[in-house]
């Protein structure tokens, strides 16, 4: 058989993934390019170009700037708040102790179903009427009036981070537990023979050596966090007001529901700067540290 | 760090219950409201209930199309798996055993693909599957998450870069073809792999929502987690038979974690190191 036929043989094989990821993700993303510039509204196949307008009415639309700055922050504070909980979590889980494997499973199990599902059931236990399970409890035991979990604007974005975290730690503290797996024992033989007590083994072996776990599980989260959709939809819908709406929510009630084809491709290009930007910025930066304590 | 006395490990199996306990708390309460009426609900939502009565796990069944929505959920994730996989395996070969310039290029186009958020192709891709007749059709949803062969074909190629070339080499000097070498040889290969690539596919299909809410509308197409956020309206008032409805599409996912926990450990593992 000839080399150039043989050549052929083999590109074929890559045909059906360029079809599929040029469709279905290529070309999407160049159209939301052109769209983003134009005033399309959906209905009439015609379109005008209008420069920057649509990005500039990004900063005057509320429903939008409160999607950015919640997504953000519920970014930020979801990956901090998991990895604080997920370290020491997977150091524990790692120790030898009788019901280790029941706790790994227990743990572990939340990030496994749907986070839809999984808001719902903290809908019922955050219900800020007095039937809530968690006003009924703080009434019970400290005789406190009902609290309004998903309708304050600071608590609604403080229940939806830690909901997400309760679904979330378990699985991170997994990938955290591998790689302290993967730690050879003699390093913490050697440093117990030249008397260094648990805690400075911590700081001194196990943390360092934990840094490249930190920048993929860090990656994971905040690009994660940055497409959040279904938690906070599911606990409050978004509100109150706009105060726990989500990028997504935005793109898709600009763009599919009011069919402002132009403003919601703008929102959706500057989504993607925002993730491209904060994960350039963090993996680099995490990289960088993970050299400096080596 | 494995040391420790007897003394010590009692400790932590202490200091973990509360713990434990109160991350599996959430399920307990919907488990034992299931069997409640709304209003010992409303009063006692902690307690076990007075009288266990088992009739929303009918009514649910009755009022809505759950059998149908979980065919549905089973018939999308199936087919999409397993086409997500070989697309991606299939991609991986020529990359792997062909390499050239061309190829090279091409890995660099779909590694682009892993920073592009769904929510930016959002729009164009309803315009997209509208004009193609697409939406409300399982067939539709399914061709749409064939994007997500690019995750697949990363993970392999990963893994098929370790694996000894000479078997492949010998097959082709005895005359198998292109095509025969890849069914017979490198797929049974790639077993360990591809069952990674399954599980996380499954997981991320079977419990998406933004998809099926956006392109199926009609209640006979949508899935199990669509059910949930449909039934979500009509039961509002009535939580017991919501937590009935939550636990009956908890089931399969118990039982899929159930069967699969060591590989979907070993998958994040695998899948963290090499991404």
């Amino acid at each position: 058989m000839s080399k150039f036929l043989r050549n052929v043989q083999f590109q074929i094989f890559l045909l059906p993934i360029l079809f599929f990821y040029t469709v279905f993700t290529i070309y999407p993303l160049l159209k939301s390019l052109l769209l983003s510039f134009t005033d399309f509204d959906g209905y009439v196949k015609e379109y005008n170009f209008v420069g920057l307008a649509n990005y500039m009415k990004i900063f005057q639309d509320d429903a939008i700037v409160s999607g950015i700055s919640y997504t953000l922050i519920f970014a930020i504070a979801s990956t901090v708040l998991i990895t604080v909980v997920a370290i020491p979590l997977a150091l524990i889980l790692d120790q030898n102790f009788a019901t280790r494997n029941l706790h790994r499973a227990i743990f572990f199990f939340p990030s496994i179903p749907s986070g839809l599902l999984l808001a719902y059931i903290w809908g019922f236990i955050l219900a800020p009427i007095s039937s809530g399970v968690l006003n009924k409890v703080l009434k019970t035991l400290f005789g406190l009036g009902p609290q309004p979990w998903l309708s304050d604007p600071v608590l609604a974005k403080v229940s939806t981070i830690v909901v997400s975290a309760w679904a979330g730690a378990g699985w991170h503290a997994v990938l955290y537990l591998a790689f302290l797996q993967a730690i050879p024992k003699d390093y913490y033989e050697a440093a117990a023979i030249d008397g260094a007590s648990r805690w400075q083994q911590i700081r001194s072996i196990t943390l360092p050596l934990l840094a490249p776990a930190m920048t993929v599980s860090v990656m994971l989260l905040l690009t994660g966090g940055l497409k959040v959709f279904e938690i906070p939809l599911a606990l409050t819908k978004g509100g109150p007001g706009f105060e726990t709406h989500t990028i997504t929510q935005v793109i898709v009630l600009r763009g599919i529901t009011e069919v402002q084809y132009g403003l919601a491709s703008a929102m959706s290009i500057v989504f993607f700067l925002i993730v491209l930007v904060l994960a350039f910025v963090q993996v680099s930066w995490m990289q960088k540290r993970e050299e400096g304590i080596q | 760090m494995n040391g420790g006395t007897a003394g010590r490990k009692w400790l932590l199996d202490v200091l973990m219950l509360p713990f434990g306990l109160l991350t599996f708390f959430p399920f307990y309460l919907i488990l034992i409201n299931t069997v409640k009426t709304p209003t010992e609900t409303a009063i006692n939502p902690m307690s076990l209930p007075k009288n266990w009565d088992f009739s929303n796990y009918i009514k649910v069944f009755e009022e809505t199309p759950l059998l149908r929505s979980f065919g549905n959920s089973l018939f999308i994730t199936v087919i999409s798996v397993l086409l997500m996989v070989l697309i991606g395996a299939m991609a991986a070969y020529p990359v792997v055993y062909n390499p050239n310039r061309l190829n090279k290029v091409i890995v660099v186009y779909l590694l682009a693909g892993f920073l592009i958020p769904f929510q930016t192709t959002l729009i164009p891709l309803f315009e997209l599957m509208t004009d193609f007749g697409l939406i409300n059709k399982l067939w539709g949803l399914i061709i749409l998450y064939m994007g997500g062969a690019v995750f697949v074909f990363f993970l392999v190629s990963g893994y098929m870069r370790t694996l000894p070339k000479e078997l492949s080499e010998a097959a082709i000097i005895d005359g198998c073809s292109v095509w025969g070498v890849f069914w017979r040889i490198i797929l049974p290969l790639l077993q360990p792999i591809t069952m990674t690539s399954i599980i996380y596919q499954t997981m991320w299909i079977w419990n998406d929502f933004l998809a099926p809410m956006l392109f199926l509308n009609s209640q006979d197409k949508a899935t199990l987690v669509l059910q949930v956020y449909k039934a979500k309206g009509e039961f509002s008032v009535n939580w017991p038979l919501f937590m009935t409805l939550t636990v009956i599409v908890l089931v399969p996912i118990f039982i899929f974690f159930l069967f699969m926990q060591k590989h979907i450990v070993k998958g994040i593992v695998g899948g963290a190191i090499k991404g």
